[in-house]
């Protein structure tokens, strides 16, 4: 089973990398795959307390179970201009 | 340049962040006088939009329109514009009673303006009257002048551009050399012809070697300068602009200018990097939550979307490493620019030109055009700011017609050639006519809200329909709300913003209230309770921004790291906390954020005010289109029947949808619509108004407006 893990907007340039799997196990949460890519990808900075968590378009908890082919994204905060 | 009228002054001392000070110009008598005010105005009006708020509200009456000479055009920054040490103090407001709404408007924009005019001695600038000839205005703080001119005439091209004109005039004045000393504001040939001209603020770049742009660009306010036949003002000051406002206590503003810098240069980076990517690094967010507004606002992503996401921009157009800041001392500096851009279209092919932007905005406008080119971005970024049109009612008047022919509601006979989603051709044809007032063009420059009209009668007669059957079809997908185009976000699946956009006084811009990711996508508001309190407490900390002289970026586009430990983040307080810091420590104020509150208070039911005494102030005003709650048609609903079906699912508890998709299209648009109208109640109750949105006289005169003119208004409205 994999998750995709997207990477959008500055995210896309610090990683180099459009997207990447990650394999997970039936028991495999959203605090995984953060600790995952801030483990991987240190330069994208995220905090592991405050970053928002996106699971197939709808923001997760840190202790959803993912489903196989789900997509997983870290979100800004973004409140208009 | 032939002088008409001058005046000498003794320019009055900034202080505090205030010089008490109002310049009125009047155009027709030549009138120039200098108004000391009187020291409860600042305390009950604040600055910028405040200060336009009262000057129309008083000199205006329900018969002004945007064309009358006593329609007041007011330029304001505010206490708080013009501080170096602080982020994002550049702005000031241009308000005015628009073409497009026939209300109140005012449009915030950056630049060296505001602050070059608070340092020439003025708070606000406030012009009347019609001129005979085409004028420009000069207000020299050094030498102690302000002139009305004739505007001088150079070549035709140099003319008809607010960019060119703008431009030539700043180094004409200044022997020919460009200085930062020096600002202008102008209006193009677009703004003669089309009801959305823009005011464009220009100032020079030291870093770029050139003169830049930003607009005022929502509701005509260019158009209202030109109906002035008023071609630009000049400001000049050569004070320094640091410590520029004399502030009470220049310590307190040094640290809140320092601690929010901070969290600037520490938080953006790791969010949306604003300060690298400019505001094109919106497209890909709202493409990847159904935002983007794709076809008139129908589609909310596209397969195309990618080719105007920011990198493409950063990559091939925008020149890099270099802090674009709008004002000096702003470390987000998020306003991109371009050198050396070749026009591949229109009258200008061939020629390379520097553009200013493009902004999410722009970007969002050619999508709803269906256009996914970053060339023909760059062409129609430029293009409008030449000619001095509003990008954002340029695009959605231009795809708003384009529907139409798609639709069948126009032939290509009305509209002189296929007007199709996705044709550069077609609406760069569609464009210069506009700015010309040449064929369909002069009907696409009155925008949506007249553009119906001219469709309904045309398709009425033709098929010897009903006018007013036409029109309700043509409500669906026509996107405006009170006379205004929205901007570029699609609102379908956040209700807190259906509200930020139909509630908002001016007409659907997001400078009132921009919710959707706090609502759809963080859910931070997830009850109606939450959106109504929500659609209270931001319009008004965003009019506090708007009447003191600020950008609201650094606030509301990057968040504190020390919000997520607050009980509602979104509301970014650890940041407020520093510019009621900057406030107090400006004008000696001991303000707490509930002050500020009521403050903005006062203005934003003096705005309510206006709007009720010209028309656009009761409920049926805050209606939305229905595209803008739900998917008006059938195909929209089946771009996303699953995700519809799932909503529905949610919300009707444990009884079955109906078996047809077109039933289950039918029901999802009553139950959007009923879900708006149980907001608009739950939101008027939140602020102190009536059923029918109107204030109530206790609400009035708790912010000391209850005056002659309200009570008359009040006792008409039976409240």
């Amino acid at each position: 089973m994999i998750v995709t893990i997207e990477f959008l907007g500055t995210q896309r340039t610090l990683a180099g990398a459009d997207s990447v799997e990650m394999p997970i196990t039936k028991k495999s949460r959203v605090s995984d795959a953060l600790e995952y890519v801030i483990d991987k990808y240190p330069q994208l900075k995220l905090d592991k307390d405050t970053a928002l968590v996106v699971v197939n378009q709808q923001l997760a908890s840190r202790d959803q179970v993912f489903k196989d082919k789900d997509t997983i994204s870290f979100v800004p905060f973004i409140s208009g201009g | 340049m032939e002088i008409l009228k001058q005046i000498k002054y003794r320019p009055a001392r900034v202080a505090g962040g205030y010089t008490d000070r109002l310049l009125r110009i009047d155009l027709t008598s030549r009138e120039i006088n200098i108004e000391k005010l009187a020291p409860d105005f600042k305390a009950k009006y604040t600055g910028g939009r405040g200060y336009a708020l009262k000057l129309i509200w008083e000199g205006t009456t329900r018969d002004t329109r945007y064309d009358s000479p006593e329609n007041i055009l007011v330029m304001a920054s505010g206490p708080l514009g013009n501080e170096p040490g602080f982020p994002g103090t550049g702005k000031f407001i241009v308000g005015t009673i628009s073409p497009m709404t026939e209300t109140f408007i005012d449009s915030n924009v950056g630049g060296h303006f505001g602050p070059l005019l608070k340092l020439a001695g003025f708070d606000a600038l406030a012009v009347t009257g019609i001129s005979k000839e085409e004028v420009i205005v000069l207000i020299n703080g050094d030498a102690g002048t302000i002139a009305i001119a004739e505007a001088p005439r150079y070549d035709r091209a140099t003319d008809d551009g607010a960019l060119s004109y703008g431009d030539r005039l700043l180094k004409e004045v200044n022997d020919g050399q460009y200085s930062d000393c020096l600002a202008a504001v102008s209006a193009g040939r677009g703004a003669l012809h089309a009801r959305y001209g823009v005011t464009h603020s220009l100032f020079y770049d030291r870093r770029r070697h050139r003169i830049r742009s930003k607009q005022a660009g929502r509701g005509g306010t260019g158009t209202v300068m030109r109906a002035k036949k008023l071609k630009s003002i000049i400001v000049r000051s050569s004070l320094p602009k640091a410590n520029g406002n004399n502030p009470v206590d220049k310590k307190g503003v040094r640290a809140a200018g320092r601690a929010l810098k901070q969290v600037i240069s520490k938080a953006d980076p790791t969010q949306l990097h604003l300060s690298a990517w400019g505001t094109t690094i919106l497209s890909e967010y709202m493409d990847k939550f159904h935002i983007f507004p794709v076809d008139n606002y129908q589609y909310g992503q596209s397969p195309d979307s990618s080719k105007l996401f920011a990198h493409v921009f950063l990559d091939n157009y925008f020149s890099h490493r270099l802090p674009d800041g709008c004002y000096y001392g702003c470390n987000l500096a998020c306003a991109k620019g371009a050198e050396n851009v070749e026009l591949t279209r229109g009258p200008g092919a061939g020629r390379k030109v520097s553009v200013d932007g493009p902004e999410y905005e722009t970007v969002g406008a050619v999508c709803c055009m269906g256009i996914f080119d970053p060339q023909y971005v760059m062409e129609y970024n430029w293009y409008c700011d030449q000619y001095g049109i509003d990008v954002i009612s340029t695009g959605v008047t231009i795809a708003f017609f384009m529907e139409c022919f798609e639709r069948g509601y126009l032939t290509a006979e009305d509209t002189g050639y296929e007007l199709k989603f996705g044709s550069i051709s077609a609406a760069d044809k569609c464009l210069h006519e506009i700015a010309s007032g040449r064929g369909l063009g002069r009907v696409v420059g009155q925008g949506v809200a007249r553009g119906k009209k001219w469709v309904a009668k045309k398709y009425a007669a033709r098929n010897k329909a009903s006018e007013d059957e036409v029109m309700a079809e043509l409500n669906k997908f026509g996107m405006e709300v009170k006379g205004l185009e929205f901007s570029m976000y699609i609102s379908k699946e956040s209700l807190a913003q259906q509200g930020g956009y139909g509630f908002s006084l001016k007409g659907p811009q997001h400078d009132e209230a921009w919710l959707i990711f706090i609502d759809q996508v963080y859910q931070e508001i997830p009850t109606l309770e939450d959106k109504a309190a929500a659609l209270k407490w931001f319009p008004l900390i965003r009019t506090w921004f708007n009447a003191t002289g600020l950008c609201k970026l650094h606030w509301i586009d990057v968040r504190n790291p020390e919000a997520s430990a607050t009980p509602e983040p979104s509301k970014n307080l650890p940041t407020l906390a520093h510019y009621v810091d900057y406030l107090n420590a400006t004008t000696g104020s001991h303000k707490s954020l509930q002050d500020i509150l009521d403050d903005s208070e006062r203005l934003y039911i003096l705005q309510k005010l206006i709007n009720l005494r010209q028309g656009k102030g009761t409920r049926s005003s805050d209606q939305i289109p229905l595209r803008a709650m739900a998917p008006a048609f059938f195909n929209e609903y089946q771009s996303r029947a699953e995700y519809y079906d799932r909503w529905l699912g949610q919300n009707r508890g444990s009884r079955k949808l109906p078996a047809s998709p077109r039933q289950r299209h039918k029901l999802l648009i009553e139950r959007r619509k009923r879900e708006y109208q149980q907001l608009c109640d739950a939101v008027y109750e939140q602020k102190g108004f009536t059923a029918n949105g109107i204030p109530r006289r206790e609400t009035v005169a708790r912010f000391g407006l209850l005056d002659e003119e309200a009570r008359r208004l009040l006792d008409e409205m039976g409240v």
